[in-house]
């Protein structure tokens, strides 16, 4: 598939072209340009953009690039695939380009997109206070469905306060990777948003995990550690105090590094317990979704 | 005449504050990403460092806390430069243990004195 579409608006045709015809390192550039002017601008390079796209199975050619009459790149739009369900993310216009519809003409795009792959369900997420994004996504029928926080926790030293942690066992890759599998990915309150979902973990890779042993060893917690960052916590506890421990285990064993964790449902049960361990919220995201 | 460390991903930012910095009379190397940052950083002695929050390869927040575990870097004040919200950079600046923050977009009639505060340089007109 290469140009799917194309649209007249203000006198100018636009195509829209699959991201499969241009380098990560050409993408990152396009994306960086239309987050220039954003609430909380989050610029890739290349290789981030890249391993973003393993990561949450961004589909190369279901994914766009809005070009002007010259070929220049105007606007991007990306599009996760799994199974039923597609993803909608990186989605921006350049600020120099807004106001003429490409919006609309990229969102009608990547939904006719997703309708082609076999999609029955989209979802995005929009930074809270972004009204222009909101109002978008809702004229296309998406329907806010929870709230998720983007925290951060610096590598500051453990308190124990009054929890004490309880003796651990290291997971093998063979466990983590059962354990994710088995995990109940569809509560309400406690389902993982696109980024923790289990592919996403999977994808990721250099996954750490341990449970704690003092209970029935059903209280877990699986997370990436990289260089520098922990990231793509997910965790089973019963109670508050089981998940601070198993933050408290966690955060003792990588000192520092430095920890960010992005879409916490605000209900989660789990979001007092990282209160406890010092996470802060950097921003704060709306999950939207509608069926196609 | 201090030395500073800019680690701004943004090239019309980065070229703002460098020339005003120097004009000002200060040394200034700039880093457009957090790589280049640590190695810049981590390969001089500077005097003061300015890192952005959102830089395209490793997080700002992250350069700081590998920055914070220097011992030689103990006395060096690090400031946010950053366009999030106010009272975000200001919870990140406490969180991350950074000396002050500057918001964008750069205010040229006090961008050199909110740096040489942390510098301990007094300017008289």
């Amino acid at each position: 598939m290469n140009d799917v579409a194309s649209v007249s608006a203000d006198g100018s045709t636009y195509e829209a072209v699959s991201t499969r015809h241009y380098t990560f390192v050409e993408l990152a550039e396009i994306y960086n340009q239309t987050r220039i002017d954003y609430i909380v601008p989050m610029p890739m390079n290349g290789r981030r953009l890249e391993e973003y796209a393993h990561f949450y199975d961004v589909h190369p050619d279901a994914s766009m690039v809005i070009v002007d009459e010259n070929g220049n790149p105007v606007a991007l739009g990306m599009l996760g695939l799994r199974g039923e369900r597609a993803w909608i993310t990186r989605l921006g216009v350049l600020p120099g380009q807004r106001g003429h519809g490409l919006g609309h003409f990229l969102m009608e795009t990547l939904l006719h997109t997703a309708r082609r792959y076999g999609a029955r369900r989209v979802q995005l997420e929009v930074i809270e206070g972004n009204q222009p994004a909101f109002r978008l996504f809702t004229r296309f029928g998406f329907i806010e469905t929870r709230k998720l926080l983007v925290l951060r926790r610096a590598p500051t030293p453990v308190s124990l306060g009054e929890f004490a942690i309880g003796e651990t066992r290291d997971m093998d890759v063979e466990e983590i990777l059962e354990t994710l599998r088995n995990r109940i990915q569809n509560d309400p309150v406690t389902a993982s948003s696109w980024l923790d979902e289990t592919e996403s973990l999977m994808n990721a890779g250099s996954l750490t995990g341990f449970r704690l042993v003092s209970t029935d060893e059903n209280e877990w917690i699986i997370y990436r550690s990289a260089t520098f960052q922990i990231t793509h916590i997910v965790l089973k506890a019963k109670t508050t105090q089981t998940a601070l421990a198993l933050l408290q285990a966690m955060h003792n064993r990588h000192q520092s590094n430095d920890t960010k964790l992005e879409n916490l449902p605000v209900d989660s049960p789990f979001w007092a317990a990282f209160q406890h361990a010092d996470y802060r919220v950097e921003f704060t995201r709306l999950e939207m979704a509608r069926d196609l | 005449m201090s030395l500073i460390v800019l680690v701004e991903d943004n090239p019309h930012n980065a070229r703002l504050a460098s020339r005003l910095l120097r004009k000002a009379g200060h040394e200034v190397i700039v880093a457009q990403d957090g790589e280049g940052g640590l190695t810049a950083i981590l390969g001089s002695q500077p005097d003061l460092i300015l890192v952005d929050l959102g830089l395209p390869d490793i997080d700002g927040q992250t350069v700081v806390a590998v920055l914070r575990q220097q011992n030689h870097l103990n006395q060096v004040p690090i400031l946010i430069f950053t366009a999030y919200p106010e009272q975000t950079a200001h919870e990140m600046a406490q969180a991350y243990r950074c000396d002050g923050v500057i918001l964008k977009p750069i205010d040229t009639r006090y961008f050199v004195g909110q740096v040489d505060q942390f510098l301990g340089v007094r300017r008289f007109e």
